[in-house]
């Protein structure tokens, strides 16, 4: 029960992260189809390192959630930690990237 | 090295809309590299003996809903595992959405920020919450609108619950128009309802003599 919510809890943290840009569309989730259509919206570089970040975190709650069922085994925590530091990761991509494109499109909630 | 394919979900059920995705299972004897995990639910022979053993709400999905599509060695793996055992978790499952739904209300109250991807676990949240009582209730149920599918009725249109649904699909699958402001307040005019709908239940069930699980 725990692991279920916590994973959803955790997208939403990095969706919550992303979406203090005011974007053209705000990111609506974390699988490949809504990324794709954020990138596409938001005329942003796919190799943009903020892009990439939200990839890389995705894949590993993607993971995660296969396991949903799983016992809490060393993979499963050590695969926690990596979502937890991926999470850091995208909001520091954020924060660099608001500064680049000016405070002034950044929501305070 | 076996590998079985099936179709399962909405497509079986004849539940077509534009909106429709298919849902695939590669069921493999051995975990195998190549196949597509945005295309495939990707489960080895393993784990999905350990789901009928648990009883657990997929593997009564696929029981129930799955066609085979190809297999490499003549067999139907899906099929020949039969009946899975009884679900036995239906309070603490329907506990784990009405959470979901509750902090996802709450944080769409509290931010406009994401608001789209809040609506998304709302759904899912409904949903799976009345795919988990219906089994309990030995009235399997695994419909996109198996709320509306209860004895007890929903208590919102189906016109309101598809700007959830709305929700979902650009949360899972990116396609779709974005909801409006006005699609978003008439989602959080009905949330109150829902919670009280899940309340309501979840005392019902404990109330019909069923063990907390």
């Amino acid at each position: 029960m725990i692991e279920f919510n916590n994973r959803i809890a955790a997208q939403r943290l990095i969706l919550k992260a992303v979406n203090r840009i005011v974007w053209d569309e705000e990111l609506f989730g974390l699988s490949k189809g809504a990324i794709d259509r954020w990138v596409s919206k938001n005329a942003l570089r796919d190799d943009l390192e903020l892009v990439l970040r939200i990839e890389r975190a995705a894949e590993k709650l993607f993971f995660l959630s296969n396991k949903s069922q799983e016992q809490v085994t060393e993979e499963y925590q050590r695969l926690s930690a990596d979502v937890a530091e991926l999470t850091r990761s995208v909001e520091a991509s954020v924060a660099q990237y608001a500064k680049h494109i000016g405070m002034g499109k950044v929501c305070s909630n | 090295m076996s590998t079985h394919l099936y179709a399962f979900g909405s497509i079986c059920r004849g539940e077509i809309d534009a909106s429709s995705d298919i849902d695939l299972l590669a069921c493999l004897s051995a975990p195998k590299a190549g196949i597509n995990p945005d295309r495939f639910s990707i489960y080895t022979h393993t784990r999905l003996r350990e789901l009928w053993q648990q009883g657990n709400p997929f593997a009564w999905h696929l029981h129930l809903e799955s066609r085979i599509l190809f297999s490499s060695d003549g067999e139907d793996f899906v099929g020949e595992l039969g009946r899975p055992n009884n679900y036995t978790h239906t309070a603490s499952d329907c506990e784990k959405f009405r959470l979901l739904f509750s902090d996802s209300l709450t944080a769409l109250r509290e931010s406009s920020n994401s608001r789209t991807f809040n609506l998304s676990c709302m759904f899912l949240a409904t949903r799976n919450f009345a795919t988990c009582f219906a089994l309990g209730e030995g009235k399997p149920t695994f419909s996109r609108y198996s709320p509306f599918e209860l004895d007890s009725k929903f208590p919102i249109s189906r016109e309101d619950f598809e700007i959830f649904a709305r929700a979902r699909i650009l949360s899972t699958r990116g396609y779709g128009p974005n909801l409006t402001d006005q699609d978003i307040e008439r989602a959080m005019s009905s949330s109150p309802s829902i919670v009280l709908w899940m309340k309501r239940l979840a005392l019902e069930y404990l109330s019909m003599g069923y063990c907390s699980d």
